[in-house]
């Protein structure tokens, strides 16, 4: 037997000497490089934008609450919203400094529950409670914030103090976490780069499976949800679709869809190497490009034909079809994405050892 | 004898709480009485399992030690057959067998403290039934290799490889092309034959010495836990006993102990072991008996010694109906089941259809009327395109498990 391995390793480096390269070799693909454009194009980037945007809306908060005008509440709305996107564009990267740690969970979870608990916000305010030492997520974070100044009478309510000290409070309270995120992030390079296997707690790994957690949670909880599509749900809850108070639903589904979409493809300032780089150079890869990037188009399509003037929890009353053909073809998707890609890619989804053995 | 030790040393890795935190566990079937217990009895038993082997492996109160480790290991594996494994499989095997073999009589505590009378020889049949079963495990795992897929295209090996390039040592091997296709017949020729390697004493080392090298290999490549351990220790049992005597001389254990032929006199455990080792040989064929792709329905899969054959895996959707209102909603997996649990049960015939039915229990009780359940699932099998697994309308509430053909599988 060991002369049988060392006759094949005898094989194989003959092999090797005497034929060109390409010929010989995998098409092959570099990890590193790929997760370096991760990191340089999309990750950092979104997270220093996410940074510099959340300063501006703080500043624009503050001046919101230190004199409560029409104007400056217009400029605090249009400072959250524009915030609100460059979060969706950061909002997948749970793992690593933006990972759960401890009783600290990852950062969607601390800053971007939705539907926010009404209740729980109005008590806090009452007692005055600015402290977010507790277990709840629902009454924080930007949606929080949007609650209390997307409010019809938000600026009649904003006269009293204590609405505003909890409006600055959760302003700060959120703004800690991005700034803790970015420095985070940016000491991280070295580390995510070179984390550059296929097994779980590579950052390969990490990247695939909040990739794919993201994309099921938009079509989950984003749509499936509002529309009354889960199992046990008897109706549709068209309060609980994220952004009810702003009403930009729609826009932040299309935002949310994109990050994936150019996750998927490595894409940032430009279109570097992505998972799709990668399925390119993988046995049965080719195939399952076609199939997610048709599936990619059918999606935008779809999208594209909802009505935009119509606020998402009006539609879902009245007009539901749009979306429900949404979260269909979302749900085609999602295959491709999950148990295809991680099974080509042989990317490990769990912390469990070995599926075979 | 006293070579055991290594097999006992198996015993002592085993905790983990894969049981703790869990709504829904899948059954073997016929085992779906095995229930899980609430935590603090889990780690009671883990507890137990522990003591138990070391009580095995120092042989102190060797007989109860190794019955209570059979059982506790054993049903731990029977809980949820999300963590089948070939190895675990062989593990209580093993264990299994310990209890009826005598490996308290030489270096073991009872001897010391308990005055069992010693013994300096030990029945060859002992050695040979560990060694019959290794025979089995390894020849079957072998064979199983044989198939088109493997040998041929290299598959799956040509995924799975191309994504260890990053490993130390042997990284660079996988930018080969010739790599996966090298690996995969050398791993069959290695688990048909490296039996009879090991039984011939002329080739022995170098069988061992091989044996070494591929499972340490695999441990490397793939995550597969202990399983090379397993292997690398059990294999030890084909050197003579003068090697082991040797060995144990070094560790300074001067005690002498020699094989004899005698024959098994206890006619009760020789029947026994007929019949078990009949079943051993004859229940990975099972598959025969199925139609369609193995591999695809999974009919026969388990208990074949079938290891690290396919790159499987799913998508599985599963719909709630309540059959008054019409109402149908979608199922969110993570709700009910970890990442592994989900992981395996959306290519799994058998776990698909006990999820069904969990489901089903699940919301009757939330007050969905009558629930119906239906399944959406999409399985890649060696990296080709999904296929759906079964038939989407179906509802599954209306099928129950059995070891008849399972028609409702779809693509096969």
């Amino acid at each position: 037997m060991k002369k049988r391995l060392l006759f094949t390793l005898i094989i194989l480096s003959t092999f090797a000497c005497n034929k060109p390269a390409d010929e010989v070799k995998q098409e092959g693909f570099d990890r590193k490089l790929m997760l370096t454009n991760y990191y340089d194009n999309l990750i950092l980037p979104a997270f220093t934008t996410l940074e510099t945007s959340t300063i501006s809306m703080e500043t624009a908060i503050k001046t919101l609450a230190s004199t409560p005008t029409e104007g400056n509440l217009l400029a605090a709305q249009k400072a959250w919203e524009d915030t609100y996107l460059v979060w969706l564009k950061a909002n997948a990267y749970n793992f690593g400094p933006t990972g759960e740690d401890g009783i600290k969970k990852g950062i969607a979870e601390e800053i971007g529950i939705f539907p926010v608990s009404e209740s729980k916000i109005e008590a806090n305010i009452s007692s005055n409670k600015l402290t977010f030492n507790d277990f709840n997520r629902d009454n924080r974070g930007f949606l929080a914030v949007e609650y209390l100044i997307f409010d019809k009478a938000a600026l009649n309510k904003l006269q009293v103090q204590n609405r505003r000290n909890y409006l600055l409070a959760v302003t700060e309270n959120l703004k800690g976490f991005v700034t803790e995120a970015k420095k985070g992030w940016g000491a991280y390079k070295t580390d995510f780069v070179n984390k550059n296997g296929t097994d779980a707690g590579s950052s390969t790994s990490q990247l695939y499976n909040e990739f794919v957690k993201s994309y099921e949670a938009m079509k989950n909880f984003k749509l499936g949800l509002p529309l009354g599509l889960r199992a046990g749900q008897t109706q549709a809850e068209p309060t609980k679709v994220e952004g009810f108070y702003s009403g930009k639903s729609l826009k932040f589904i299309e935002a949310h869809f994109t990050t994936i979409e150019n996750i998927y493809y490595g894409r940032g300032s430009a279109d570097g190497l992505g998972f799709k780089e990668y399925l390119e150079t993988v046995e049965g890869g080719k195939n399952l490009i076609a199939s997610t990037e048709a599936q990619i188009a059918v999606i935008k399509n779809t999208l594209k034909a909802i009505p935009q003037a119509t606020p998402m929890a009006e539609q879902i009353v009245k007009s539901p079809q749009g979306l429900v053909n949404l979260q269909t073809e979302m749900q085609k998707q999602t295959r491709f994405f999950k148990s295809d890609m991680s099974s080509v890619l042989g990317i490990a989804i769990t912390f469990s050892s070995g599926d075979g053995d | 004898m006293m070579l055991f030790s290594t097999l006992r040393f198996w015993a002592l890795g085993w905790i983990e709480d894969h049981f703790i935190n869990t709504k829904c566990t899948f059954k073997y079937y016929g085992f779906e009485w095995v229930q899980i217990l609430p935590p603090h009895f889990m780690y009671a038993i883990h507890t137990v399992m522990i003591l138990a082997s070391v009580g095995v492996l120092f042989g102190f109160f060797y007989r109860i030690s190794a019955i209570l480790l059979f059982l506790t290991f054993t049903y731990c594996q029977l809980i949820d057959l999300t963590y089948y494994l070939n190895h675990y499989y062989f593990v209580a095997i093993a264990c299994l067998f310990m209890i009826f073999v005598p490996a308290n009589r030489a270096f073991s505590l009872d001897i010391r403290w308990l005055k069992i009378k010693p013994v300096s020889h030990v029945s060859v049949w002992v050695i040979n039934i560990f060694k019959l079963q290794i025979a089995i495990v390894y020849i079957f795992a072998g064979l199983a290799k044989i198939n088109y897929e493997w040998l041929i295209n290299a598959l799956p090996l040509k995924i799975w490889l191309p994504a260890a390039d990053a490993l130390p040592f042997i990284g660079w091997l996988m930018k080969y092309k010739i790599t996966p296709y090298v690996f995969s017949w050398a791993g069959m020729f290695y688990d048909t034959f490296i039996i009879f390697f090991l039984l011939n004493s002329k080739t022995r080392p170098f069988a061992y010495f091989t044996v070494i090298v591929f499972h340490a290999m695999t441990g490397l490549l793939f995550q597969i836990g202990v399983f090379p351990l397993v292997m690398i220790g059990a294999t030890l049992l084909f050197f003579s006993d003068n090697f082991h005597e040797k060995l144990l001389n070094v560790l300074g254990w001067q005690e002498m102990s020699v094989h004899t032929n005698s024959p098994l006199n206890n006619n009760l455990l020789k029947y026994s072991l007929i019949a078990f080792f009949t079943f051993q040989l004859l229940f990975p064929w099972r598959y025969l008996l199925y139609t369609g792709n193995m591999f695809w329905t999974e009919q026969g899969y388990r208990f074949g010694w079938r290891v690290m054959l396919m790159e499987k895996a799913g998508t599985a959707t599963f719909y709630v109906k309540d059959s008054k209102t019409g109402r149908e909603g979608e199922v969110s997996n993570a709700e009910f089941l970890n990442n592994h649990q989900e992981k395996q049960m959306a290519m799994q015939p058998d776990m698909i259809l006990q999820y069904a039915h969990f489901l089903k229990n699940h919301f009757a009780a939330k007050g969905v009327f009558k629930p119906s359940v239906r399944a959406e699932i999409f399985v890649t099998l060696n990296g080709k395109p999904s296929k759906l697994l079964i038939d989407p309308n179906l509802d599954l509430t209306q099928i129950k498990d059995s070891w008849t053909d399972k028609k409702w599988i779809i693509n096969r």
